[in-house]
């Protein structure tokens, strides 16, 4: 026999007495820390890496700071990549605490792998400096086996390398750390809606109807119409339309004509010419109508804000009119470069009915979001009501209607969300319109990406094409 | 003797064109279940800075919760080199429109220098530096022509390839776990680029008209001039939007446009000659 049997190296009484002591220890020079475990939200095999994390819990423990007098590691740095914190910290924490009070809870986590110990990717919140540090090491058998069992783990951690990771631990002081932190978008909302207003212009010998008799085929680009000229020499006279294409069967080709102005003063059907756009084929006709005023264009008085789709264009039936002499229209929207919301641009005819006056009403639907509710709660997750993209707020502006976000999905689309669409918080309920959707990263004071591409707008011919993106 | 004052900015704006190369790369991280829940524009900057700029830049508020958010994409000059292959001659010049004005000038050949480009890509996981990389290696075979306005008082339109050299990956996943795992990326490029030296005025115009005189024997004393054949440039699009091209059209057409020509010939029976210094025929 090696050991002397009157000694008992260590009894389970003992190690306990010990254990009790070292956590009195810690609960009175200590620090109270928050332990927040990994959870993987997608792990890559082959090359064995956690590709996606989030850190949704917290725990509340006691550790003493082994390196009392000051940060490790190499302190805040300026490298290539500009600065970095190298911070370090070493923790000591009970193991006993730990197996008692946090294990039970990861363990119960569908989320969590390896839940009796902490882990090395696990972060720990160091509340003096409000720093994030992730766990490198878990050193368990120092000191070694006092009394025949090791009662702490000693936790050695750098700073966090942040990149993505969803940090929801419900405590505002934490989840707040990367709220500038990371890839953040800028959505610029639409906080009101405003509905687009528009009169009718009559007259007569305008066209009534145009007729696509051929819709041609291979075009590249819509083709030219030209209408051929009104005998009425007053201006705005001569008809004029437009073509749209489609794409049929592999072959893009004209799917409808609309008219943008039906002219008046035509004593016989004009002759319709469709050329250009790469394809042939297309051919039209009209009918007029000389009998009585018909709606010949638009005047838009009001332009409209917040339009995510084209919005329905109702035009009255004249006094004493049946349904069939109703005049319709279509609208299309485009962007206004001053504010950067989506507006009615055009108005279009597609038939330009009967027996108006100029005093019927012409009635357009109101945009999607006539005016945004609520408030964007900070970590909520949004998504876009169309494109099904989500992400999370960083940030919301109620003035200048400015949602910063993180974590920005891509949907159903091949960028994320797209001016127009809805933007719900899943939480709040707060519900807006956005205009722009800027992917450039404006918050990270690292990224330069934005001034080289306006500096190289100067200097740069990329009018052939550039085959990494669109500048 | 080198006295003239100068400065075309060649190094910074090949620069800023290296730079918007790769600003538009993005990473992508999926759920396992195929939806992507994040979209990352990778960040880019020009490495070398004042490095108090970019402690009050970077770390305004003292107290940070990381240590730096991933990933990042960097890029510095790494040597600058004289490429003797693309030298031509020291005495060739050439002209050039001033871009205010019609005045010519005068362009001695720029010197060929090649700058050394390394990019280094700083990113989190394997993963991202994979996405990274594929985005930009089927671009460069290996090199990329970009042109850039290098001298912007003569409109000086180059094509500058910036040519892939080599790549070099450092992966430091052995040793300790105290240590962090560093992934890094450099690739190499050389900008085969140019150095122009002064621009000098010239008294000389843009030449907008050619007329060629033909005379009825070789003795030039005695013969008169009985054809003359002139050449103008004829627009191609309506300058003045007039929905006519015609010849008010043709006074606007600027240097570098896609023009045609106008070509008369008249014949002359007067015996007189065309005097160059008064431009009339006497």
């Amino acid at each position: 026999m090696a050991l002397n049997p009157h000694f008992l190296q260590g009894s389970r009484g003992e190690q306990r007495l010990v254990q009790s002591l070292i956590n009195e220890h810690l609960k009175i020079y200590g620090v109270e820390v928050t332990f927040i475990p990994r959870k993987f939200v997608n792990q890559s095999t082959i090359i064995e890496e956690v590709t996606a994390s989030k850190f949704d819990d917290n725990f509340l423990i006691e550790a003493y700071v082994e390196n009392f007098d000051g940060y490790a590691g190499a302190g805040d740095v300026l490298t290539k990549f500009g600065m970095s914190l190298r911070d370090e910290v070493t923790l000591t924490i009970s193991k006993e605490r730990f197996e008692e009070f946090i294990a039970p809870f990861m363990d119960a986590d569908d989320d969590i792998e390896l839940s009796s110990r902490p882990r090395e990717g696990d972060l720990v919140f160091f509340p003096l400096g409000q720093r994030l540090f992730e766990i490198k090491f878990v050193e368990h058998e120092e000191p070694f086996y006092q009394l025949g069992s090791n009662y702490v783990y000693k936790l050695k951690c750098e700073l966090f390398e942040y990149e993505d990771e969803v940090i929801d631990t419900s405590i505002e002081a934490i989840d707040t750390q990367v709220e500038d932190d990371g890839y953040i978008a800028n959505l610029q909302l639409v906080g009101i809606g405003i509905t687009a207003l528009a009169s009718p212009v009559v007259g007569t010998g305008a066209i009534r109807e145009i007729f696509l008799n051929n819709d041609g085929f291979n075009y590249s680009s819509n083709p030219t119409v030209s209408i051929s000229t009104s005998p009425s020499s007053l201006s705005g006279s001569d008809a004029t339309a437009v073509a749209i294409t489609t794409v049929r069967a592999g072959s893009q080709s004209v799917e409808k004509i609309l008219i943008t102005n039906a002219g008046f003063g035509y004593t016989e059907a004009p002759t319709i010419t469709i050329t250009g756009g790469g394809g042939s084929g297309a051919a039209a006709t009209c009918s007029i109508n000389t009998a009585s005023n018909g709606v010949i264009r638009f005047t838009i008085t009001q332009a409209g804000v917040g339009f995510g789709t084209a919005p329905i264009v109702t035009i009255g039936v004249p006094a004493g009119a049946t349904a069939a002499d109703r005049a319709t229209g279509i609208a299309s929207i485009g962007i206004d470069p001053s504010s950067g919301f989506n507006r009615v641009n055009t108005i279009f005819l597609t038939n330009t009915g009967a027996g108006y006056t100029g005093g019927e009403t012409v009635t357009i639907s109101d945009p999607e979001t006539i005016s945004g509710i609520g408030t964007y709660h900070f970590n909520e997750v949004v998504q876009g009501m169309r494109s099904g993209t989500q992400a999370r707020v960083k940030n919301w502006d109620y003035d200048t209607k400015i949602l910063k976000v993180g974590n920005v999905g891509i949907g159903t689309t091949t960028t994320g969300f797209f001016p127009g669409e809805d933007i719900k918080g899943l939480t709040s309920g707060a519900l807006f319109s956005v205009s722009v959707f800027d992917e450039d990263n404006s918050t990270d004071k690292y990224n330069e990406g934005d001034i080289f591409e306006s500096e190289a707008d100067l200097l740069i011919d990329f009018s052939e094409s550039n085959p990494f993106g669109s500048f | 003797m080198l006295g003239n004052y100068f400065y075309h900015q060649i190094v910074r704006k090949t620069v800023i064109a290296f730079g918007t190369l790769f600003n538009d790369i993005h990473v992508r991280h999926d759920d396992g279940a195929g939806n992507v829940i994040s979209d990352l524009k990778v960040p880019i900057a020009y490495g070398p800075r004042q490095k108090f700029l970019a402690r009050i830049t970077q770390q305004a508020e003292l107290n940070k919760a990381t240590q730096i958010t991933l990933p990042r994409m960097s890029f510095e000059i790494t040597n600058i080199s004289y490429d003797s292959t693309r030298k031509a001659g020291i005495t060739q010049t050439f002209k050039a429109k001033d871009v205010n004005n019609d005045q010519m000038k005068k362009v001695f050949m720029p010197v060929p220098y090649n700058l050394g480009f390394d990019l280094n890509i700083l990113v989190k996981q394997q993963d991202d530096g994979l996405q990274i990389l594929e985005q930009i290696l089927p671009f460069f075979q290996p090199g990329f022509n970009i042109s850039i306005d290098l001298v912007k008082s003569i409109g000086e339109k180059r094509d500058i390839p910036m040519v892939l050299q080599n790549i070099s990956q450092q992966d430091d996943y052995e040793g300790d776990f105290a240590t962090r795992r560093a992934l890094i990326y450099t690739l190499s490029f050389t900008a085969k680029t140019f150095f122009f030296n002064h621009i000098a005025q010239t008294p000389e115009g843009l030449i907008k008209k050619v007329q060629l005189d033909y005379y009825s024997d070789s003795n030039t004393r005695t013969a008169k001039r009985v054809q003359r054949y002139t050449v103008v440039p004829k627009a191609k699009q309506d300058y003045n939007d007039d929905d006519v091209i015609d010849t008010a059209d043709d006074l606007l057409i600027e240097p570098g446009d896609d023009f045609g020509f106008t070509e008369t010939s008249t014949f002359f029976g007067d015996g007189k000659e065309f005097a160059p210094n008064r431009g009339v025929d006497i």
